[in-house]
Order: C-alpha cells, then structure tokens, then sequence
C-alpha cells in the first residue's frame, strides 16, 4: 500500500459532475484547501494486498451474522439499546431473511499489519456513488498515464460494486412489488446516493419512485403508508436509520405493519450497524486478527481492561462524531455531536499514517463494500487527523 | 510526481457505470386528492376536546421498559362537530370505520435529520 502523489486532472471538477458528484468540494472544507473529492493523490496496491482485504471483509461478514445470532440467542438487545418493540421483528426477521442489499466495512490498514475492523456501516452507507462510479471514471482516464511514468503495467481496480448492485436487484426483484421507493432526507450526498441506487435498480428492470422521507404518508383507515399520490408503498428502500425511525412518530406504525411490507435494509441491520456489534465480535473471536479489543464502558475503569491507548464511540454515533481518543490515558482528540447514550470502548490500532507531498500526515480508512453477503469493491477516505468524520476526503486506488 | 493530464486514452474497460441525473424526489412528485368519501378525523385529548393535529403526531417517548408511553391525544373518527380546537368530538370513536378515508398525516419519518445527511 502506497499514496502517490499525481497531478489532478485539469478539468476533474467537470469530470466528477459529469458522472453525478456535485459535493466534490463543500464549502466547510474550503479554508483548509482541501476538496471532499481529492486527486492530487490515490493510493496503489498489490493484487496480494486487495486479496487478502477481500477475504478480511467476507471473514468479517461471517463473524457478524455469528455476533448478531450471539445477540439474538441471549437476548442482548439493552446492551445495544435496541427498543423493546422492535425485538420480535428483528427476531422476525432475522429468520424470515428478507432483503438486504448492502453494507460497508471500515478498516484501519497500514499496508504491514493486518487489516483491523473500526466499524461495520451496515444500515445507510453513503459514499457509494463515489466508491461505484466516479473513482472508475477516474482510473479509466488515468491509467494510461498511471502505465507509461511507472512499473505498474496496467492498473486494475478493486470494484465491481456497480454491477453487484444490478445483480443483487435482479436476485430480490421477484420478493418486492413496484414501483421500489428510494426514500432519504434533501441533503445533496443523500439524494445522490439514492439517485444512484435508484438507477441500479432500475437497470435490473424495477420501476421505482423517489420520495423524501418527511412526504411519506400514514393513512390510519387504510393502516398502510402513502407515497404523495395516496398510493401504498410496500417495497421501499431507505437511506434513513433505523434507530432513528424508531424514534419518530410514525415508529409504532412502521412497527406494526413491518411484516406486510418490504423494508430494505431490513430491521435487522439494526445489529449489524451497532457499535455495540464490536464488543460482541470480540468475546466471540478474542485475539482475532481482523479485530482490535473493544469493551461496552461501564464508565468506570474496568470496562478498559487495562487499555491505555483506546477510542470510546456511541453505539450510534455517525460520521466520527462524539469521539474521544485516549493515548496513554490522556484524551488527546474529542469530537462534537448530537449522539449520547451507551458507548463502547475499543483500542486503538496500529498507526497507519503517510505522508502527503507536503510532508504532512494523512490518515486513511478503507472502506470494504458488501453487496449482500460478499465483499465487491473498496474506497478510502483519508483524513489530517486520527478521526475520520464528514470533512474527510474520498482518495481513488487502483492496484497492480 | 506523475502526470494524468497525459495522455488519456481508454484502457481495458471491465465494466461501464450509468449514473442517473440527481434526482429532486419531493419536487417531482404532486399530491393528488382521492375520489373516496371522506370521514372527519379530528386529534383529541382525553375528554375528546379537538386539539391541533400536531399533538396527535407527537414523537413517542419511550418508557424504561422499551416501549412507548401511551399518547394522551388520540385521533378521533366520524361523528358530529367541527375542527375548531376546542370544540367537543361526539358520535364517533377511535378506530377508523371501513369503507371511509381519512386523511393521511405526513411528516413522521425524517424531522430527525432535518439540515444534515445520514452519511457514514
């Protein structure tokens, strides 16, 4: 694994819009001279390395159905904070198996020790579009350039993520009815993602309906929700959390009538995008490889185990928010947010940390895309600090 | 330092991407009225007192045991009276009669993340 300065393309601003990235460059980033999308650099690895992170990831995969059956069989749901009234359904199915599209893993990898698990994004991950399409663009434009100033030869890239997603439509089409709603909030990186997952399915030959989550309708005499023409939505996809859902008005309903309708990801995924997933992994599987120690905080000394260098997270905290990062017993980072409640504690990883052309240290994380059950592509997003959050970059790869 | 300004022609394609335009959901999207006979619907509190719809659509708040502390305002179905808050619900009940429509409330998934994307 290396990061290799390159020379963006003049006009990639163009580039990326044209494939559907128009935050490539959000104002919250501009003082820093950073951009969100950023080809000043992209990482290179070998075939033997994005082997060896593929199998990481399907291993990973495994080990969490087994920490979500763990949870299940001993009725571990307070620890992670999942409502009462959500269990049957999550017990529902968990063994009715409806569909699931996707998820993606983030590890912690310095290209010498092994790959470690951070977190499993399994319930609304974005950055899809990016991950899918605009870093293919990018290696298709770039790799004869990549070729000709290098030993590379011709530089692959570790993504089938688009045409597993078509597949993946393909497969649950005959369990959904149509039209399939994309529902999510009007942030541009939300619509976008949805308008590309949108565009999947369509290419698997479902018919599909936008709708923002706040127009989605409740309808007591016809105990069903409605999209904005009165019509019922049974097959809906939703970049929308589940805990948070759980949480709004239209909870009980959405509970009550789980089992009519098709909800993708389906409630389950509530286990799986749980930071509290990872202290599970670790009492099924100590000393794993793949697995850095983590602990629920009892907010006492012994939850830590005797930890000094960790990292304390909500159970549901997004984008690196409310994050504290302890070395040697000392927080030296804390981050902002509007997530309270349980917490974990895990411990911190080897560093993984390259420079930039500036000298300056830049921090990547890798993501692993699940479509389904199997890992299908990788991103990375690189931050100047230890925390990845909303303001870190998208850096392309390719290996050889 | 390499330079990808050069030289930029196509290599081996494994795959090719289509990605479809942004799409603006609620904008594309109309209310349409449905040609059912409608039925009052009215939120109440416990002495059947019309109160703002509002009330009705509460978030829910959770007890200690995981679910939900019961909503003191319900809807109201039917009956005789008017939607002017304050007024008395009377000659109908709290669970909707078949064969009528009644409104459909929006607005109950999606206050959460108003401003900010659900990214991660």
């Amino acid at each position: 694994m290396r990061r290799i300065a390159i020379n963006p393309r003049p006009d990639w601003q163009q580039k990326v819009e044209s494939v559907g990235l128009t935050y490539h460059s959000p104002e919250a980033m501009a003082a820093s001279g950073r951009t969100y999308w950023d080809e000043s650099a992209c990482y290179e690895f070998t075939a033997a390395e994005v082997d060896m992170l593929e199998a990481a990831a399907n291993t990973m995969q495994e080990m969490c159905l087994a920490a979500a059956q763990r949870v299940i069989d001993r009725k571990r749901y307070t620890e992670l904070e999942i409502p009462a009234d959500a269990i049957p359904l999550i017990e529902w199915a968990w063994e009715a198996e409806p569909p699931a599209l996707y998820g993606r893993f983030d590890f912690l990898y310095n290209g010498s020790d092994p790959p470690k698990l951070l977190e499993y994004n399994a319930d609304t991950p974005t950055s899809l579009l990016e991950a899918a399409v605009v870093q293919w663009h990018w290696l298709e434009e770039v790799s004869p350039a990549l070729a000709a100033a290098s030993h590379v030869g011709n530089p692959d890239q570790f993504n089938s993520i688009h045409e597993r997603l078509i597949a993946k439509w393909k497969d649950i089409a005959p369990y959904l009815n149509v039209p399939v709603y994309f529902a999510g909030t009007h942030e541009p990186e939300d619509m976008l993602t949805l308008a590309y997952l949108q565009d999947t399915a369509e290419q698997a030959g479902l018919s599909t309906q936008p709708i923002a989550m706040l127009d989605i309708g409740w309808n007591q005499g016809r105990n069903a929700f409605l999209d904005l023409n009165e019509n019922r939505i049974d097959s809906i996809f939703k970049l929308y959390p589940w805990e948070t859902m759980l949480e709004e008005a239209f909870a009980p309903h959405a509970l009550a009538t789980y089992r009519e309708m098709h909800w993708i990801e389906p409630i389950w995924k509530m286990l799986l995008s749980n930071k509290g997933i990872l202290p599970i992994l670790w009492e099924l599987y100590p000393n794993h490889p793949n697995l850095l120690a983590a602990y629920f905080d009892k907010n006492d000394g012994s939850s830590l185990h005797g930890m000094r260098n960790y990292v304390r997270k909500p159970l549901h905290s997004r984008e690196g928010a409310n994050i504290t990062l302890v070395r040697k017993d000392s927080t030296v980072a804390t981050t902002d947010g509007p997530y309270d409640g349980a917490r974990i504690v895990q411990a911190l990883g080897p560093e993984a940390v390259f420079n930039d052309a500036a000298g300056q240290p830049r921090y990547p994380v890798l993501g692993l895309w699940m479509i389904d059950q199997e890992c299908g592509g990788m991103s990375i997003r690189e931050s100047t600090g230890p925390i990845t959050d909303n303001l870190s970059s998208f850096i392309p790869h390719y290996f050889r | 330092m390499l330079d990808a300004s050069t030289a930029l022609t196509r290599t081996s394609v494994k795959k090719s991407a289509t990605v479809a335009a942004p799409l603006l959901a609620s904008a594309a999207l109309t209310m349409l009225t449905g040609c059912r006979q409608e039925q009052m619907q009215r939120c109440v509190d416990e002495h059947n007192v019309v109160v703002d719809d509002s009330l009705c659509e509460m978030q829910p708040q959770r007890n200690p045991n995981g679910g939900f502390y019961p909503n003191p305002f319900r809807y109201y179905y039917g009956g005789v009276g008017n939607y002017f808050p304050g007024s008395i619900a009377s000659g109908g009940g709290f669970s909707p009669v078949a064969g009528f429509e009644y409104a459909t409330s929006r607005g109950g998934f999606g206050s959460s993340f108003s401003g900010r994307g659900t990214g991660e």
